[in-house]
């Protein structure tokens, strides 16, 4: 299985076209459907003293309606040179290992915002359930530990678990370099930096 | 002549002195943290400078603001990483074969042979002394051409030449970079467009958001950048990494020491070697986009062609690595020549450049910085003064400054991290994402930097899997507010004409060549393979 999808064409690339024909679909689909939706002024509008001024989707229109051009001349090259039977060279694509890849990239990434979001809130609940704490996760965001919880857990699960699998084992090193980075991070963005806020202490 | 010297000399006081008189140490600390941390960063497998820069401006901003005294500091340490990781570069080339960047990787070619050999010190001490070389080189030639363009583009360009002029640096970018100047040309598009989400110049509320309110200001731009530069890079190395799964085995410094020492007589020996390489890597680092790894390899070239002994280069000969290192430093300073003097970006360091620049105080690049207006003091009212120019002066100092400590402890403490290099990636590029995060949240203030950190890294990795340079589509996204004022200006003055654009000559000019250097690149990319 080819990494990065790198080889030589011979006859029409699909990755070649369908670049093109993606950013077509793009393009009309913002032309069409996007900009009337969510630009509020059109191509023009008058303005106070009753003349006519380029709208706030002026610009983005004639970026759209290049992109379609530009993206259709080259889904035409990419046709010509199969036709001529030129060689493109080498071109790059996106193989089904590197979709896998991306998945369980993200998967894991996915985890560790998912804890950096959650566990400081779900925790505060629970010990609320018990009669341990009265507030809110927002009263307690400015308070060891519970400001640190999802920051650490999120933070290290995340980090550790890409270093594990890139590596394929568990090595006492990487979880100290790990804790800190954390500990370095919290120092900075916490301590030393009084009016900014850690994840996801900004979010409650 | 005597204002141009009135100028400058504002420009120095301006770094060593507060607006009280008293000496300001602060812009020196920046520039001796900025290159220490450069230099450590560029010695450590899998970071580089833009990523140092990127990731310390949201925090230098936080420590010291955005009014304007906080923009000499800030660039101070931005001009140090971005002069720092540049020499840095050559220790895990010349000590373990394991180049960082591609241009790095001639450095290995006779740097790696003199460490096998027992001479690293030397091969180090050599890196650092053309290095140094080639940078104040290339410094000396923007102190002179950037104003001296400047002054020109100034007299003769109006808003529609200077859209024109966008337009033509883009595909000037697209041609040289990555592997297909059309798929190129039209990331850059593409940047342009997604730049357009959120704020609008007419104040008319939010446009392209989806209704998400967090993006009523625009996607946050640092997030955004960040993304296609540094995460889409992490997400490319992870995969590697996870796909290797072998543990390398770096070779180590165990070899004898032989002959270590690099006196005056053999640098004097290199400076002519070093001054060609040095003006190759300053001529191609004017042109925006083309970048360093063209330079090293011409500087490499030339050298070896020129020699008497060609045939020695590659087996440990220190005229390869000086010829290499002086041509790919050279680039740095000259990078900037169209950043002063257009506001036009030419590589990703300059970019960040821009980025703090727009960020702090109220000082903003292109020509009109370059004005030298009539000084006059006004009783009652204070001085009448460019005070743009007086800080582009300031950061011809700082660059100065830092070529100074290069010169004096840069290359003590180069020599010391040769420990940096066993950092194993698989470490290090999960620890970039997670600092990476942190910085962005921080820095919007919410989650909302975070996922566009990741989308952009998504669109990162897929450029680069499709082997289509991301340089355009960050110069796009960076320039498209400003490409939306000259275009809009331009119509509203032309009093409403469709074709304001192809009224100017120049305009015309630069229009045309944009066409035809994406025509020419696309033919040129053939050939090789045809034949």
């Amino acid at each position: 299985m080819r990494l990065g999808g790198k080889e030589k064409r011979e006859a029409l690339n699909p990755w070649d076209i369908g670049f093109g024909a993606a950013l077509l679909v793009f393009a009309l689909w913002a032309l069409f459907f996007w900009f009337p939706a969510d630009i509020p002024t059109g191509f023009f509008f008058i303005n106070s003293v009753g003349r006519e001024e380029p709208g706030d989707a002026f610009f983005p229109i004639i970026l759209a309606s290049l992109l379609a051009g530009l993206s259709l001349i080259q889904m035409i090259l990419s046709w010509r040179n199969r036709r001529s039977g030129d060689e493109a060279g080498v071109t790059g694509g996106i193989t089904l290992s590197n979709l896998k890849f991306l998945a369980l990239f993200l998967t894991v990434v996915g985890v560790g915002l998912g804890l950096m979001y959650w566990l400081g809130p779900v925790t505060v609940a629970v010990l609320n359930a018990a009669g341990l704490l009265d507030g809110t996760y927002r009263n307690f965001s400015d308070t060891v530990p519970y400001k640190y919880l999802g920051y650490v857990a999120g933070g290290s699960v995340m980090t550790l678990a890409l270093i594990v699998w890139a590596e394929g084992r568990v090595r006492p090193v990487a979880v100290m370099i790990v804790i800190a980075v954390l500990v370095v991070a919290i120092l900075l963005f916490d301590v030393a930096l009084r009016n900014v806020l850690l994840p996801p202490n900004a979010d409650f | 002549m005597e204002i141009v010297f009135e100028y400058i000399l504002r420009g120095v006081m301006e770094v060593f002195f507060t607006a009280e008189g008293a000496f300001d140490w602060l812009p020196i600390a920046m520039v001796f943290g900025g290159l220490m941390t450069g230099i450590a960063i560029g010695a450590t497998p899998g970071l580089n400078g833009p990523f140092a820069m990127a990731l310390s401006l949201p925090i230098l901003i936080w420590i010291f603001g955005v009014n304007d005294e906080a923009l000499l500091p800030i660039l101070g340490f931005l001009i140090g990483i971005m002069k720092g990781a540049t020499v840095g570069g050559a220790v895990p080339a010349v000590l373990f074969n394991t180049p960082g960047t591609p241009d790095a990787y001639l450095t290995t070619l006779d740097g790696h042979p003199m460490t096998k050999n027992g001479q690293g010190p030397k091969a180090l001490k050599v890196a650092h002394f053309s290095s140094v070389c080639g940078d104040t080189v290339s410094d000396l030639v923007l102190f002179v051409a950037a104003p001296v363009l400047a002054v020109l583009i100034e007299s003769i360009l109006d808003l529609p030449e200077k859209g024109a002029l966008i337009i033509l640096s883009l595909s000037f970018m697209a041609a040289v970079a990555g592997s297909s100047p059309m798929k190129g040309f039209i990331v850059g598009v593409l940047g342009m467009l997604l730049a357009l989400v959120g704020s609008t110049l007419s104040g008319n509320g939010p446009r392209m958001t989806f209704g998400i309110v967090e993006l009523g200001n625009g996607l946050p731009l640092t997030a955004a950048i960040l993304g296609v530069l540094i995460i889409g890079e992490v997400f490319i190395g992870l995969e590697e990494e996870i796909r290797k799964k072998v543990r390398k085995v770096r070779s180590t410094l165990d070899t004898a020491l032989g002959d270590n020492t690099f006196g005056w007589p053999e640098r004097r020996k290199l400076l002519p070697r070093i001054g060609v390489s040095a003006l190759i890597g300053t001529a191609i680092g004017a042109l925006p986009g083309i970048g360093t790894t063209l330079a090293a390899t011409l500087g490499y070239d030339v050298a070896r062609r020129f020699s008497k002994t060609p045939e020695k280069f590659g087996t440990g000969l220190p005229e390869g690595v000086a010829a290499t290192e002086a041509a790919n430093s050279a680039v740095s300073g000259a990078n900037l020549i169209p950043v002063m003097s257009l506001g036009i970006p030419g590589n990703f360091a300059a970019v960040f450049i821009i980025l703090a620049v727009e960020s702090v105080g109220e000082f903003t690049l292109g020509p009109h910085v370059f004005r030298f207006t009539e000084i006059k003091f006004i009783e009652d009212y204070g001085t009448i003064i460019n005070d743009d120019l007086v800080i582009a002066f300031a950061m011809f100092t700082l660059m100065m400054l830092a070529n100074i400590m290069n010169w004096t402890v840069g290359g003590a403490f180069l020599r010391s991290l040769g420990v940096l290099v066993k950092v194993p990636k698989s470490v290090m590029l999960p620890v970039v994402l997670l600092i990476t995060l942190t910085a962005v949240y921080a820095q919007d203030g919410g989650f909302i930097g975070v996922w566009v950190l990741l989308i952009f890294g998504l669109i990162g990795y897929a450029l680069k899997r499709l082997d289509v340079s991301i340089l355009p589509f960050v110069i796009g996204f960076l320039l498209s507010p400003r490409l939306e004022e000259y275009i809009r200006g331009g119509y509203s003055a032309s009093g409403g004409d469709g074709l304001f654009l192809l009224k100017s000559p120049l305009a015309v000019v630069f229009i045309a060549a944009s066409i035809l250097i994406l025509v020419l690149a696309n033919r040129r990319r053939k050939i090789p393979e045809e034949a």
